[in-house]
Order: C-alpha cells, then sequence, then structure tokens
C-alpha cells in the first residue's frame, strides 16, 4: 500500500481521536464544580491535572489494545482504516432493528453471565455485585456529574434535598457495599482460601487491591467528612449508611485532614482509570464486545 | 529478531484473548493441561496468557512507543509444543464463563503458528506429506482406499456416486476406509444402510481426505485444497443428502466447508440419518442384543455439533440392551485424548487420557464401550487392550447392525 494513503488511513483515525480527547479533557477541567467539599482549590486542580492525563492514558491504552485487534485475520485495510469500519459498522448496529438482539445478547451472555451461575451461585453473585455496583455507580456519576454541575439542581445540592440524601448519600453508599462485598470475597478466594483454579500473579493481585483501595478509599473519605463535619456530610449523615458506620470510631479531629484524603482518594481513582487499559480489568470491555462480536458479525467476516 | 506475523490470528480470536479472565475455570477439566499433567502452560488460560504476552510485547502500547521487544526462540519453541499437546476438545470452550470460543481459538492459534514457520510439529509432517500426496494420512495408495468396500460387495450394492448419481451420498472417511481394524465401521454403515432400502453410494477411490487433519494441525491452506476437491465431487455426484460416520469428518464438513465454499446437500452424522430412519420406519431394530453398554460423546460429535441426543435414542431404542450412563456425559464428557493431532505426537499422553476414560466406562459395570467415532474407538480400544480390561470396544453401528439384521 502507498506511504501517502496509509498516512491518510491513519489521520482519519487519530485526529478525531485526539480531537474527542481534547474536548473531554476541556470538558473536565471547565466544568464549575460549585459543589465540590474540598475548601483548598489547589487540591481540586492537582486532581484535575491527574484526571485529565489519566483519562487520556486510559483512552490511549483502550485504542491501541483494540488496534492489536484490528492486526487480525478477517477485515481489509490498514488497521486504522479497519477500526473505522468497525466502529461505523457498530454504530449502525446500535441504530439498527438488532438492538433488541444486542441488548439481550448483553444482558444474557456478557451480564447474566449462565455459564458461571451453573459452576457457582457464589462466584455468580459475588461477580454480579461487583458487576453492577461498578456500573451502577458509573451511571450515578454521570446524573450528578450533569445535575450537579451542569443543571445546578438544587435538590441535589440542597443538605436536605431528596437527591443529595438519596442519590448522593444512599445509592452511592449501596453500590459502593456491593462492590466492597463482591472484592472482598474474591481477596479471601484468591488470597486466603486459594482454590487450585486460581493463579494469583501481579496482575491479578494488583487489580484486585487497587479496586478495594479505591472503593474502601472512598468510605473513609466519607466518614472521615462525617467525623469532621465537613459541608456536604453535616446533616443526614445516618443516610450515609456505611460512611457513617465508620466515622463511628474516627475523632472528629480527622476533618482537618479531609482536603488531603480527597486528593490521595481522587488521585488513586485516576490512576486506576489509567490502569483499566493495561490489566486483566480490560475483560470488562472486551468480554462483552467479544461476545457480541461473535454473535452478530456476519459468518464471513469470522470465518475469512 | 524474530517478529511475530499476527495477520493469521483472527479478530474474534485476538477479542477473546483479552476476554479471558484467568478464572481458571478451564484448567481443572483440560484433558491435557489441567487432569492428565497438571502444566499451566498447556491449559486454556496458560495459552491465552502465554501468546497474548508474546504479541504484545511487538504490537502493544508499551512497543508502539519504545520498539518491538525481542521473544526467544526458547519461549517459541515452548509455547508451539504446548499449543499442540491438546486434542481440542472443546471441555474448555463448555465450562468457560466469559462464553470464549476456544475450539476456534485453538485451531487459529496453530494456523498462527504455522504462518510463522513454528509449526507443524515434526511428527505430523509425516502425515501432512501423506495427506498432500495421497489424499490421506495412512501412506496408503488412492487406489486401496476403496478396499474395505471388498468384503461387502457381495451382500450390498455399492453405487458409483459420481456415475449413478444416488440420492445419499456416504463419505468414507480416511480411517475407516484404510485402518484394518476399522474398516468395520464402514461395513456396519453399509450394512444399517442398505437395511433401510436406502439408495446410496460412494466417491470409491476418488474420495480425498475431507481435510480434517490438516486443519486441526494449523495447515488451512493445504486443507482448503482438500476441501475444494471434495467440494468438485459433491457438485458431480449431486446428492442430496451426505452422511458420514466419522465424526471427524462430519464436523469438518458441516462446519469448515461452508467456510471455503457452497455446500449444496445436507450434511448428517450417520446417528441423526439413522434417527430419522427409525422415525419413518424404513429402519426397524427388531433382534435383541444382550449387552449391558456405555455410551462414550466423541468430543466432534458432542461439544462441536451438540449431538448428545441422537446417538442415546438409538441405544434405547435397540432391544435387549441395557444402557448405563458414564459420570462425566454429554458437554462435561472426557476426551478420548486423541484427537488435535495428540495421538501422533504425544501418543503416552494420548494414552494416559483415553486410559482415564476407560476408567470412568469400567466404573459404569459396562460389559461394552460404544461410541461413533473412528478416532475414539480406536484409541479407547487400544487402552482397553493395554489395561487388560474386559470392556468390549463397539461402534453404535454395529449394535445397530446387529439389531436390524434380517433383510442383509
Amino acid at each position: 500500500m502507498a506511504r501517502g494513503r496509509y498516512l491518510k488511513d491513519r489521520l482519519y483515525l487519530y485526529l478525531p481521536f485526539f480531537v474527542g480527547l481534547l474536548l473531554l479533557s476541556l470538558v473536565i477541567l471547565l466544568l464549575p464544580y460549585d459543589t465540590v467539599y474540598v475548601k483548598d482549590r489547589t487540591y481540586l486542580s492537582v486532581f484535575l491535572v491527574t484526571i485529565v492525563l489519566c483519562v487520556s492514558v486510559f483512552f490511549i491504552g483502550l485504542l491501541f489494545d483494540v488496534m492489536v485487534w484490528m492486526e487480525g485475520k478477517g477485515l481489509v485495510g490498514t488497521p486504522e482504516r479497519r477500526l473505522l469500519r468497525t466502529i461505523a459498522r457498530s454504530i449502525r448496529f446500535l441504530f439498527s432493528r438488532r438492538l433488541v438482539r444486542i441488548v439481550s445478547v448483553l444482558y444474557h451472555d456478557a451480564i447474566h453471565l449462565p455459564r458461571l451461575k451453573e459452576r457457582s451461585v457464589t462466584r455468580w453473585f459475588m461477580h454480579f455485585l461487583i458487576l453492577g455496583g461498578f456500573v451502577l455507580t458509573f451511571l450515578l456519576d454521570i446524573v450528578v456529574t450533569i445535575s450537579l454541575d451542569l443543571f445546578k439542581y438544587q435538590p441535589m445540592i440542597d443538605e436536605t434535598g431528596w437527591a443529595k440524601i438519596w442519590i448522593r448519600d444512599f445509592a452511592f453508599d449501596l453500590t459502593g457495599l456491593m462492590i466492597l462485598i463482591g472484592l472482598c470475597y474474591y481477596a479471601v478466594r484468591r488470597f486466603i482460601i486459594k482454590p487450585k483454579m486460581l493463579r494469583t500473579e501481579l496482575p491479578d493481585a494488583a487489580s484486585i487491591l487497587f479496586l478495594l483501595t479505591v472503593v474502601l478509599g472512598g468510605f473513609i473519605l466519607e466518614a472521615v467528612g462525617i467525623a469532621g463535619g465537613i459541608p456536604g456530610h453535616a446533616v443526614n449523615q445516618e443516610y450515609s449508611f456505611f460512611g457513617y458506620t465508620l466515622s463511628l470510631a474516627m475523632p472528629s479531629s480527622w476533618g482537618a485532614h479531609y482536603d488531603q484524603v480527597w486528593l490521595i482518594h481522587g488521585v488513586i481513582s485516576a490512576l486506576f482509570i489509567a490502569y483499566i487499559p493495561f490489566s486483566k480489568l480490560f475483560h470488562m470491555f472486551a468480554t462483552p464486545i467479544a461476545i457480541e462480536a461473535e454473535q452478530l458479525l456476519p459468518s464471513g467476516v469470522r470465518a475469512a | 529478531m524474530k517478529k511475530l506475523d499476527i495477520s493469521k490470528l483472527d479478530v474474534l480470536a485476538l477479542m477473546r484473548y483479552d476476554a479471558c479472565t484467568r478464572c481458571g475455570e478451564c484448567t481443572a477439566t483440560c484433558p491435557t493441561g489441567g487432569e492428565a499433567q497438571d502444566i499451566e502452560l498447556i491449559t486454556p488460560r496458560g495459552k491465552i496468557l502465554k501468546l497474548r504476552e508474546l504479541y504484545k510485547r511487538q504490537y502493544g502500547l508499551k512497543a508502539r512507543i519504545f520498539g518491538p521487544a525481542e521473544i526467544s526462540d526458547d519461549e517459541l519453541r515452548e509455547l508451539t509444543g504446548r499449543a499442540y499437546e491438546c486434542t481440542i476438545c472443546g471441555q474448555c470452550k463448555a465450562v468457560c464463563p466469559a462464553s470464549l470460543d476456544t475450539i476456534e481459538m485453538w485451531e487459529n492459534m496453530r494456523e498462527f503458528l504455522v504462518s510463522n514457520g513454528l509449526a507443524p510439529l515434526p511428527a505430523h509432517e509425516q502425515i501432512v506429506k501423506s495427506i498432500e500426496n495421497y489424499d490421506n494420512p495412512w501412506m496408503q495408495p488412492r487406489s486401496q482406499r476403496s478396499r474395505w468396500s471388498k468384503r461387502i460387495e457381495k451382500e450390498v450394492k455399492l453405487k458409483d456416486a459420481l456415475k449413478e448419481k444416488p440420492d445419499v451420498l456416504f463419505f468414507v472417511g480416511c480411517t475407516a476406509s484404510y485402518d484394518p481394524n476399522i474398516r468395520d465401521m464402514a461395513t456396519d454403515t453399509v450394512r444399517v444402510l442398505a437395511n433401510a432400502n436406502l439408495e446410496f453410494g460412494t466417491l470409491g477411490n476418488e474420495e480425498s481426505c475431507c481435510g480434517s487433519t490438516l486443519m486441526r494441525t494449523g495447515l488451512v491452506d493445504s486443507a482448503k485444497k482438500m476441501v475444494l476437491k471434495n467440494l468438485e465431487l459433491f457438485e458431480k455426484a449431486e446428492p442430496s443428502t451426505i452422511v458420514t460416520s466419522c465424526a471427524g469428518c462430519y464436523k469438518t464438513i458441516r462446519q469448515d466447508y461452508p467456510k471455503v465454499g457452497k455446500v449444496g446437500p445436507r450434511v448428517l452424522h450417520i446417528t441423526q440419518l439413522v434417527n430419522e430412519l427409525l422415525d419413518e420406519k424404513k429402519l426397524v431394530l427388531r433382534n435383541k442384543v444382550d449387552y449391558r453398554v456405555t455410551y462414550h460423546d466423541p468430543c466432534h460429535l458432542g461439544r462441536h455439533n451438540k449431538l448428545y441426543d441422537e446417538p442415546r435414542r438409538i441405544i434405547e431404542s435397540i432391544p435387549g440392551l441395557k444402557f448405563v450412563e458414564m459420570d462425566r456425559i454429554r458437554e462435561d464428557s472426557r476426551c478420548c485424548g486423541a484427537g488435535g493431532g495428540v495421538k501422533t505426537a504425544f501418543p503416552d499422553l494420548a494414552e494416559k487420557i483415553s486410559s482415564m476414560r476407560v476408567d470412568d466406562a469400567e466404573q459404569t459395570g459396562a460389559e461394552a464401550l460404544v461410541t461413533s467415532c473412528p478416532f475414539c474407538y480406536q484409541s479407547l480400544k487400544a487402552s482397553i487392550e493395554a489395561k487388560g480390561s474386559k470392556l468390549k470396544m463397539m461402534d453404535l453401528m454395529e449394535l445397530v447392525r446387529m439389531s436390524s439384521s434380517g433383510t442383509v
């Protein structure tokens, strides 16, 4: 293939990708964050720079993971062009009559995981807690960010507002606890019970410990806020039932370190996001995609 | 520096390598890696992680920034050897919580190894040459292919499918055609078809190897030549049905041929056809056969094609037969150890696995171990003899022939 053509193919992919990344970074940096509880705005700035960098690493890692797939047999053209065509085809699928089938395949094989349920109901349930908790936390994050920072929705801002109490306090604690229970089960299974089928190497240990640190860190931050009476955590604390319980064991003086704890939790969470494409956790994207692709790709493409 | 070419790895396979969750569910039940040897690199998880690690060294983000890293010959040799210590039985596919189609992955992995000049293994080369030169893996001349039919030519009129164009084409397969110990599988099948008064024929000496061995060892391009050759013959013979008594041929013609060209006729395994004949009352199982039998699910029929009920229905239809199941059956059935080129390259390993399966059969108290695949038959029979077991190895069509005989 002529070099010029190849470069053109590459630009088609990378230009929109990096423009998209830049726009996302700008959105992250320019949101007002009026309701962030941290007092010292320097901490917020450090976090924002970190999260922009980490999100960029996440998307670049994701892109190059997918680019490796595009090196394979079954599609034609340069890997970049293959990816563009695949994205276009996926979008067509999403807006086609096959949407119902796509959703049902996704639910049945990638979320419901019947095979895992057959092997062990306990493991299936714990995986469901982690996956469900993760997805719900992500969705709640989007809802809260949009309603808080874009629409300034008062019930989400007011300390006594229904949305603040039930979504920001209760729902986040519930989804966090779901993930925590699942993770604790898997940590005990991997590090204490050690069934023969499990092989624990650095990527296995790192993924589970990283995620555990993020979730526990969130609860500790909340507990420090409640113990120290930080605005946003000052009233109706019992709705944050898990953080509140933890706070009972903390002295109120810890509230003085709230900003530092907030930054540490934020940075660890950001690093975790960056780590996903390079870890075994990438399976949370790859597995549903592989299942969907197997079910939905025309047999000609699969067999070529 | 050796640069791996991953352009022969399927896009879906590359996705699946990343989709593996490392849960290890596949390691416990893997007959070669887990049960027989307990070597991680042979298990599905071991192979996936190793191959992924190797190609990411040359294609991952780090490689794109800092350049591809070295892969030592030892690492490649080890992976290649281990990749072939797999019977492609599909047990891993059956248990994978991520629903990975590991059967396609292993076959594709071998294709990739061949394309990179790392395979086939020396032990497979002779078979490959034999297929390429003689159209069969047995180093036998083409003119001997239809010799098996001499035994029954006086009993049954076997039509020349290319000249007489019968409705049903019996694709005999290399093992039943050439292995003197297996030829009864072909003759019994023919007698069963004759007992049902079917109009059928074979391709005689024109039949080529179905290509299964080549495909399972990763020689896809050579296999395609075989496939095209047979497809041309199918077109000339114009049957409405192709029937095979070999589970390997059945899998290959049914699943792999359509990837190369159009297969006009419907493709059936003999167990499916016998079920149809029983339903239509064209075949009557009237004679009592006093045996206590157990049935071994061939991987190519069972896990690869989900044919679990058809053989069992036949067994249960034979008067006098007492049927007892082994503990591990259907999707959970243990492999016989012969598939995927393991028997050729690693005979001791194959024997170890088939011995475990014979143990399973012995535990049922059955007098006979029945199967419906010449490879399984060969492998299990050898193990029965090696162990000095009292079990009798039988092909399912032998039982059907015994029960349906009378007209022929």
